[in-house]
């Protein structure tokens, strides 16, 4: 039985495309929090004057060069697009497979989702120093280039988690809707996973791409550092907002954590174990690996097997596994992990060049590393207001209404 | 509805397995680690060889017909070869003494002229073409006599092809299978494109920007103080 939302108008409510608004929640924040808005505005002017200076002086302000011609951005690009995938499997998990324990989350985790492939977004086009020239993208596709698939693929993507965000705020449609929004929105999510991973595996001169692994890797790094954003998220929205998370959710969120976790890592032993089994191994592939397991790009990848494995270990402990601490520390282990992971991924096609010439390791300069963080500080900003002012928390009766359908 | 848990069947197996599991975990990191110094056994990636691709797999160079201009343009106004030909240097001056050999009519590099006039693939046996004019040579060292006692190898595995008088310090192998990669093993400075890149313009950071940056972090730093020092008073 459907049960009507009935609420109580409060000063600073602004009723809007169906949606209420909770400006005075705004109002009555503390200091503290307007303390963090004012340090997310510091480095978004910080990201703003690093964009005027692209402008300003094109691309000799960029560590980017002719041989590593993607850096900070490009990792950011395939980092945030991962961490979006966290949310769409756990919306996804509630409205097609019926997994309750995760209904409280989906809200949050539509948002993280459609915040996260904007700022991947948001990377492309600060990238390229004329912006404008993106419209000649959409009118002069080169269809041979998987960029146009991933990023028009992130742009629908990005527009469908914020109508099911409305969607969801909303109850427009009920639960019908929202299911169907989701088998829309999932088949997207695998879409634009594939076309990025596509952009590296498709580099055929660049050997460590080149990969058939690199799908399945992508995928399953980006669901588990996404599921293990989202379980982080959950916690710190205990502890800034009234909403409340029952400790069941958070062990039944760790332990599909630990299963994509393992997963993940079984690919990624997988495909070194290709690279140098001894019958199977091709110089040039060891050559270049080599560098990043014990070479110059040591300190990049060991992380990510080091944190990674460690993660899995935390969570492999039964007897622990529940603790928040465990849970927290594990998830924030894999989210940089992985953010190691991007960026070894993006280094790997350029610590030689194809000719097998070496190349100077690619560290991003100051104006690149500003504008990262302005742009994660922006997508953070719109986090940190959304939070306070949409109804982030699930109803109680929505439970209900759902069980009697 | 999807129950997500993972149980094990009984006590004492998850004892056992939450001991042995991080050991296993450990293990398994421990041997990707140690995976480098196999690599020298492996693929001889520490030999410090250099590698390059057969540029036509992904980069045909073909003519349109009847004129000079290729089909799709090379990647940085890229326009030829520049390969230094000592001794073959009498066989012609520029693109002459390139297309004694490389003679198809598409001048795709990757085909090669042998006797006949016949095209072979420069992933074949392309000791064929110094057939051509060295038939002596070639007829002796089929017989054994020329290189013995050194690993049998197509001729262009011991010689230069473009300049014969160097002799590769191990004998090249052969373009293998798709021809993907093509090893040279010379101790002499190798292929000129191989040699490392010009460095790299620097980075250029107008002062304006370093104010502003700098600027930045001393207010981030203030309001990290106080939001720190805020939660102590709470």
């Amino acid at each position: 039985m459907a049960v009507a939302l009935v609420t109580t108008p409060r000063p600073g409510v602004k009723h809007f495309i169906g949606i209420d608004f909770d400006f005075g929640a705004l109002k009555n924040s503390g200091r503290r929090y307007w303390g963090f808005i004012a340090v997310l505005g510091t480095f978004i002017v910080l990201g703003g004057a690093a964009w005027l200076l692209y402008f300003t002086h094109g691309g000799s302000v960029m560590a980017m060069r002719d041989g590593s011609p993607w850096g900070l951005w490009f990792t950011n690009y395939m980092y945030y697009v991962g961490l979006a995938a966290g949310g769409l499997v756990v919306y996804a998990s509630v409205h097609l497979f019926g997994a309750e324990q995760f209904r409280p989350l989906s809200r949050i985790a539509v948002l993280l989702a459609g915040v996260f492939v904007m700022m991947a977004l948001l990377g492309i086009i600060t990238d390229m120093e004329r912006p404008w020239r993106a419209v000649w993208m959409l009118l002069t596709p080169n269809p041979t280039s998987p960029f146009v698939y991933t990023g028009s693929a992130a742009g629908i993507y990005m527009v469908i988690c914020f109508v099911d965000l409305w969607i969801l705020i909303t109850g427009f449609g009920g639960e019908k809707l929202a299911r169907r929004m989701t088998l829309i929105a999932l088949p997207v999510a695998i879409y634009l996973h594939t076309t990025t991973a596509f952009v590296l595996s498709m580099n055929k001169s660049r050997e460590l791409w080149h990969t058939a692994m690199m799908v399945p890797i992508f995928l399953s790094s980006a669901i588990a550092s996404g599921i293990a954003l989202l379980l982080i998220s959950a916690y710190v929205l205990t502890k800034v907002t009234d909403i409340r998370f029952k400790p069941s959710m958070f062990r039944s969120l760790s332990t599909l954590l630990s299963t994509v976790m393992i997963i993940d890592l079984f690919l990624i032993t997988v495909d070194v174990l290709s690279v140098f089994w001894p019958t199977s191994a091709s110089s040039g592939h060891t050559l270049r690996f080599a560098e990043f397991l014990s070479g110059r790009y040591a300190w990049a990848f060991l992380p990510v097997l080091i944190l990674g494995f460690g993660a899995f270990a935390l969570l492999s402990r039964r007897k622990t596994r529940h603790l928040p601490a465990v849970q927290i520390t594990a998830s924030v282990m894999y989210v940089v992990a992985v953010l190691f992971k991007r960026y070894s991924l993006m280094a790997m096609g350029f610590s030689y060049t194809t000719l097998g010439q070496k190349l100077p390791i690619y560290f991003p300069s100051a104006a690149e590393v500003f504008l990262a963080l302005g742009i994660l500080a922006f997508g953070m900003l719109i986090l940190t207001v959304g939070v306070k002012v949409l109804p982030m928390e699930v109803p109680e009766y929505e439970d209900a209404e759902v069980t009697s359908l | 509805m999807v129950a997500l848990s993972w149980r094990s069947p009984a006590g004492s197996d998850r004892r056992w397995l939450s001991r042995v599991l991080p050991l296993l975990v450990l293990l398994v990191l421990a041997a990707l680690i140690a995976l480098p110094s196999l690599s020298a056994f492996a693929g001889q990636a520490a030999s410090g060889e250099l590698f390059y691709y057969p540029c036509s797999s992904c980069h045909p160079v073909t003519m349109v017909p009847g004129t000079e201009r290729p089909t799709r343009l090379l990647p940085n106004d890229f326009t030829g070869h520049k390969i230094v030909l000592v001794g073959h240097d009498k066989l012609g001056e520029d693109d002459v003494a390139c297309l004694t050999c490389h003679d198809d009519p598409s001048r795709d590099p990757g085909k090669l002229k042998i006797a006949g006039g016949k095209l072979i693939d420069i992933k074949g046996d392309v000791s064929q073409v110094c057939y051509r004019c060295h038939s002596t040579q070639y007829k002796l060292w089929k017989a054994g006599d020329h290189g013995k006692g050194k690993p049998k190898c197509t001729a262009a595995g011991c010689h230069d092809p473009h300049t014969p008088g160097w002799i590769y310090a191990q004998p090249l192998q052969p373009f293998i299978g798709s021809g993907f990669q093509f090893r040279v093993l010379s101790q002499r400075e190798a292929f000129s494109p191989l040699a490392p890149p010009a460095p790299a313009p620097a980075v250029d950071t107008p002062p304006w920007f370093r104010v502003i940056v700098v600027l930045g972090l001393v207010a981030l730093g203030v309001q990290i103080v106080r939001l720190v020092l805020g939660r102590r008073k709470q």
